[in-house]
């Protein structure tokens, strides 16, 4: 991605309006503040925004997308500029391997190890261990993406009870509950989650891939981008099951990030700020890259995953999703 | 795919530098804008010559069309590239091809700023018209062809496509 453009996150309601060709943010109590276009590359709003058309004109123009997460900050939806890179080939190959299981459940079972690969890196490598081996054998035997997809429910679930061992009561998930999350653990997951969906659909749509045609989630059903879904398998533990244990270990993470009654829990507004910092720092976070042999932060490690599966669509090569190697 | 009307000055310029390049670029995956370098490039062009104005040729936009009719070209790189020279050349094909009778190629580096002139000739025009031919042979291959050696990819735009497996 240009490295002149950066991420702008908006963590407190405001309004964005357009003056001349700067961004002019305004939040209560506060002066305005400017944001040059040239400066943009995209934006994630984590709090009430409010827009109007000449702004989303000018998003339009300069191919700015805007996230927008909800209450429970889970992902809300975006606006996307009409214009994006395509190329009919990537499109139609994509359409053929998605549709196709010959191709299609290759795709999807690399996804699924892969990203049960990284819990259990994340998490504890021993007591995943028997877990990680009957997730093999049953997605060996699969053959249709349901049966891949419980089988990965199944190794979730008892990736969260591994998980639950790691963290203080009050931060246990006891299960995942995601509209609204129970509790105040799955409130941190879903809000993670909902900043690295946004983060994975700007990065996809930074290549030609259509983000609708997907190959372990349903293509288009229920969900626009399902894609990204799919992307999202691989990264979501680097980053919230990671950052949940980290912050808990380090107890950075206090009651008072979080409005809780009795069957629900949300972050508060000094809550999500916590984790948009946190995020924030850890997407830039680099780690030297084993071909590139450069640096490359954690948010490019998305961009190369949709860059490969870009390669596996243009040019049949086999796609090896994201596995944590340092 | 495209035909011989379709290819531009940048299908030339890829013939020449990377095969791979050409092949990836017209199928439509173009990361251009993602790459520092290329930006750089622009960006010199929008200060340094403001007084050239660009010429659209549908499938090719050359910089500047002077009243001799010579073509002129700017480069912001200092090495003197044979697929620059390619690129130029096919310029004055596609305008000689919609009936104007162009006298040949002017390129300007910018680092250090000096400029050289390659007139338009019959042996000129040949090798554009083979050049073309070349393209339209790689774009139709059905695999794409092999990378070139690391070193010559630096400053490609498609490196990060091409190495990160
Ligand atoms: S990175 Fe190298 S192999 Fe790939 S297109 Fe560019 S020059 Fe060719």
């Amino acid at each position: 991605m240009p490295a002149t453009s950066r991420t702008y996150w908006l963590t407190t309601p405001c309004r964005l309006r357009r003056q001349d060709d700067s961004i002019r943010v305004e939040r209560d109590g506060h002066p305005p503040t400017f944001l040059p276009i040239e400066d943009v590359r995209d934006i994630i709003a984590a709090a009430e925004v409010d827009l109007n058309t000449s702004m989303m004109s000018l998003l339009n123009k300069h191919r700015i997308q805007i996230h927008i997460l909800g209450y429970y900050g889970d992902y809300a939806g975006s606006f996307l500029p009409a214009e994006t890179a395509v190329s009919g080939t990537v499109a139609l190959n994509q359409m053929r391997l998605a549709s196709d299981d010959e191709h299609a459940l290759p795709i999807a079972r690399a996804l699924i190890d892969n990203a049960a690969f990284n819990i259990r890196w994340v998490i504890d490598r021993k007591l995943l261990t028997r877990s990680y081996g009957v997730l093999k054998e049953s997605i060996a035997e699969a053959t249709t993406r349901e049966q891949l997809m419980a089988a990965e429910g199944n190794f979730r679930r008892n990736a969260w009870e591994a998980l639950d061992t790691k963290l203080p009561d009050w931060l246990q998930l006891d299960g995942r509950s995601r509209r609204p999350p129970r509790n105040a653990g799955n409130a941190v997951i879903s809000y993670i989650n909902g900043i690295l969906y946004a983060r994975i659909l700007s990065a996809l749509r930074l290549t030609p891939l259509h983000t609708g045609i997907a190959f372990l989630h349903a293509t288009m059903q229920r969900h626009r981008h399902s894609l990204a879904l799919d992307l999202a398998e691989v990264f979501k533990p680097l980053f919230a099951e990671r950052i949940l244990i980290r912050l808990a270990n380090r107890r950075q993470l206090k009651p008072q990030h979080f409005d809780i009654n009795t069957n629900q829990a949300m972050l508060s507004e000094s809550g999500r700020k916590l984790i948009v910092q946190t995020v924030r720092d850890d997407l830039a976070e680099t780690v030297k890259h084993r071909t590139l042999g450069r640096n490359v932060s954690y948010d490019e490690l998305i961009y190369l995953d949709a860059l490969a599966l870009t390669r596996t669509c243009l040019e049949g090569s086999t796609y090896a999703p994201f596995r944590v190697w340092w | 795919m495209i035909t011989a009307d379709d290819v531009g000055g940048v299908h030339v310029k890829y013939l020449y530098h990377c095969p791979r390049q050409l092949w990836l670029y017209a199928r439509g995956f173009r990361p251009e804008h993602l790459n520092d370098a290329v930006q750089l490039g622009t960006a010199v062009h929008e200060l340094s010559y403001s007084r050239f104005s660009p010429v659209d040729l549908g499938a090719a936009t050359l910089d500047h069309l002077d009243n001799q009719l010579w073509v002129h070209e700017i480069k912001h790189s200092a090495k003197r590239r044979e697929a620059d020279r390619a690129q130029a050349r096919h310029y004055c094909h596609q305008l000689v091809r919609i009936g104007v009778d162009v006298q040949g190629a002017v390129l300007h580096y910018r680092n250090p700023r000096k400029t050289e002139r390659f007139p338009y000739t019959d042996d000129e025009h040949q090798k554009a018209t083979e050049d073309i031919d070349r393209v339209l042979d790689i774009v139709a291959q059905a695999e794409s062809p092999p990378k070139l050696g690391r070193t010559s990819c630096r400053g490609c735009s498609y490196l990060d496509y091409c190495w990160s497996q």
